[in-house]
């Protein structure tokens, strides 16, 4: 049967069973265009699943008397689910699912006591409410996937050039750099660096330490790490 | 803004080189890994389009300007009018991932060109 004729027969008379045959008949396509797209971290059966998907849907919004091939009008369809779901769902880089779940549950959380309460609400009223440690709710808030290739900084330094290759001498180097690095630190600062970085404490457990809140040590963290990125990348130019 | 061409003759054996040229021209360009993965696809349907048109040569062009301007040029062949199933997908799946697509054949050559925006 010509395809006009198939899919005014299927438009007219809507009998699942043709419209099956119409999808098997064209399920090739589907073939064909999921193959185009693999080697994107995804495998060929998944697009293919997609690609069929789209083909089924597509037979149903197929109008025949439009004047363009069923190949022409399910194409840009096909591709357009393909592209939607490596989109959404191929990243390369995953975070790891549990992370994952609780950054989302953590901005959905933070959203909603936004509205209930005209304000933010701290990492411990959020831990609270989803019923996790304060740590993991900060952990999730920080945490981000990076490209290697993006810039760290306005020098237009990658993240991949500031990572160290394995070399003992240099080591050694970024050793004595990071002991005079840390010497610019004040009392304090150096306080929560110990605590953290060489105690290896949690950030609550650093703030008990130090009497004050988890907040103010996440703050501080951050601007130690900027002063230290400051100074190192200082002394690797001298 | 960067221009780049080459030249080579038409067959499947070198479409792995020129995909493997098109996706380092998209990175260059900013284009991110999805993206410049499509202008892979497109490249390579386009060459298709071209080899079954019959061209037995090939020269592309890549200008970056507002999105990457791609121009290729198939020498000999009998243009696009008979259509295969093969070619209908290769033109349709193009028309879907880039803008201000053409497709023409003139005495002895064909030309297909397309902004590629990788939206």
């Amino acid at each position: 049967m010509e395809e006009r004729e198939l899919f005014a027969q299927y438009r007219k008379s809507k009998d699942r069973e043709l419209r099956n045959r119409i999808v098997e008949q064209y399920l090739y396509i589907a073939s064909m265009i999921a193959k185009k797209f693999v080697g994107r971290g995804v495998e060929y059966d998944d697009l293919f699943q997609i690609a069929s998907l789209a083909l089924i849907k597509g037979v149903d919004r197929f109008d025949e008397t439009k004047g363009i091939k069923f190949a022409t009008f399910i194409t840009p369809t096909i591709a357009g689910e393909i592209k939607n779901y490596f989109r959404d769902r191929s990243r390369l880089i995953h975070l790891p699912r549990r992370i994952s779940e609780l950054r989302q549950s953590v901005k959905r959380t933070a959203d909603e006591f936004l509205s209930a309460n005209g304000r933010n609400p701290t990492a411990a009223e959020i831990a609270k409410i989803i019923g996790v440690p304060e740590e993991d709710v900060v952990s999730a808030m920080e945490c981000s996937v990076v490209s290697l290739d993006r810039p760290a900084d306005e020098d237009g330094m990658s993240y991949y050039d500031l990572i160290p290759a394995p070399d003992s001498f240099d080591e050694l180097e970024q050793r004595d750099a990071v002991g005079r690095a840390l010497a610019c630190l004040d009392e304090e600062e150096r306080e929560l660096v110990s605590f953290r970085f060489g105690q290896e404490l949690s950030q609550t457990e650093t703030a008990k330490r130090m009497g004050v809140s988890q907040m103010y040590i996440s703050r501080m963290e951050r601007k130690i790490l900027e002063k230290l990125r400051g100074t190192l990348r200082k002394s690797v130019a001298d | 803004m960067m221009l780049f061409s080459m030249e080579f003759p038409l067959g499947r054996e070198i479409m792995t080189t020129v995909r493997l040229t098109a996706g380092g021209l998209g990175s260059l360009a900013g284009l991110d890994i999805d993206a410049s993965e499509d202008l892979k696809v497109c490249v390579t349907e386009s060459l298709l389009l071209l080899l079954h048109s019959g061209c037995s040569r090939a020269k592309v062009t890549f200008e970056q300007a507002d999105g990457m301007c791609v121009t290729l040029l198939g020498e000999g062949g009998d243009g696009f009018a008979e259509k295969t199933v093969e070619e209908e997908i290769s033109a349709a799946l193009l028309g879907a991932l880039v803008e201000g697509l053409t497709m023409e054949h003139g005495e002895g050559s064909s030309r297909i060109s397309f902004v590629f925006k990788g939206l």
